[in-house]
């Protein structure tokens, strides 16, 4: 089985990313790339659904971090969702819940989206 | 309990850091961590061995990276060797998380997590063999 598996969908207007399995030094390029496909793409509202995220490393986090400013100066946003509890012990540690909206499920993230969506 | 330990050489390549942290999680189960410590345990493994790979060795595949895993009755200890270049214990400035949320950027974190996960990081140069060593030490219980 690979590292890492990502599947893009678009629900209600929003980009729904959900990345599979590892994120690390080794496929965080994977990740980068699909995340910078959405951007370029006009899509400034990102959903990270981690639903099946097992792990998320620094060099991860730097890919998000990277993105957050450019995403929210075209008045989106990069929401998360779904964080099983050692990446949310990640995020949390380095203060990263204070910067990102972190929901529980997806539903919440996506209603909680519905005023910033872009067509 | 005699102390005992391990150990595992790796090629400097990203492509193993799946297989060290999926050992070091495995190492802290067994040291009698519970599965979110061992899970903080695997990530700071994870951080250490990728400094090494990518700042160390700058990138480059075909050196070596060892890792010592030794149980002791207080702790579980992971030493990570390596012959690039040495980071000192004066050199480590930790990033100001209040500060990354203020000026996102990226880079910078993996220290932070080491440090924030494990009970003690040392860099160090080890004694025997000269090569340079960072040292993870989470105590149990």
């Amino acid at each position: 089985m690979a590292d890492l598996s990502i599947e893009v969908q678009e629900v209600d207007g929003v980009a729904v990313i959900l990345p599979a399995g590892f994120i690390n030094a080794h496929t965080v390029r994977e990740f980068e790339d699909a995340m910078e496909s959405l951007v370029k793409a006009g899509r400034y509202t990102i959903l990270l659904n981690c639903r099946d995220l097992s792990y998320i490393s620094s060099a991860g986090l730097g890919a998000i971090m990277g993105l957050i400013e450019t995403v929210r100066e075209h008045g989106g946003d990069i929401l998360l969702s779904n964080l099983q509890e050692n990446v949310f012990a990640i995020f949390d540690t380095l203060g990263f819940t204070q910067l990102y909206r972190v929901f529980s499920d997806q539903g919440a993230a996506l209603a909680a989206a519905a005023p910033e969506r872009k067509g | 309990m005699d102390h005992a330990q391990f150990r595992l050489v790796i090629p400097s390549q990203t492509r193993y850091l799946n297989l060290v942290t999926g050992l070091a999680k495995r190492a802290a189960l067994v040291a009698g961590m519970d599965d979110a410590t061992a899970a903080k345990v695997s990530i700071a493994v994870d951080e250490a061995v990728t400094n090494v790979i990518l700042h160390a060795y700058h990138g480059e595949g075909e050196h070596s990276v060892e890792l010592e895993v030794r149980f002791t009755e207080e702790a579980l200890e992971i030493h990570i060797l390596h012959s690039g270049q040495g980071i000192r214990q004066d050199q480590v400035v930790l990033p100001d998380p209040k500060e990354y949320i203020k000026h996102p950027r990226k880079g910078g974190l993996g220290l932070l997590l080491m440090s924030r996960f494990m009970d003690e990081v040392r860099f160090q140069e080890d004694g025997g063999s000269g090569r340079n060593e960072c040292c993870l030490i989470k105590k149990i219980g």
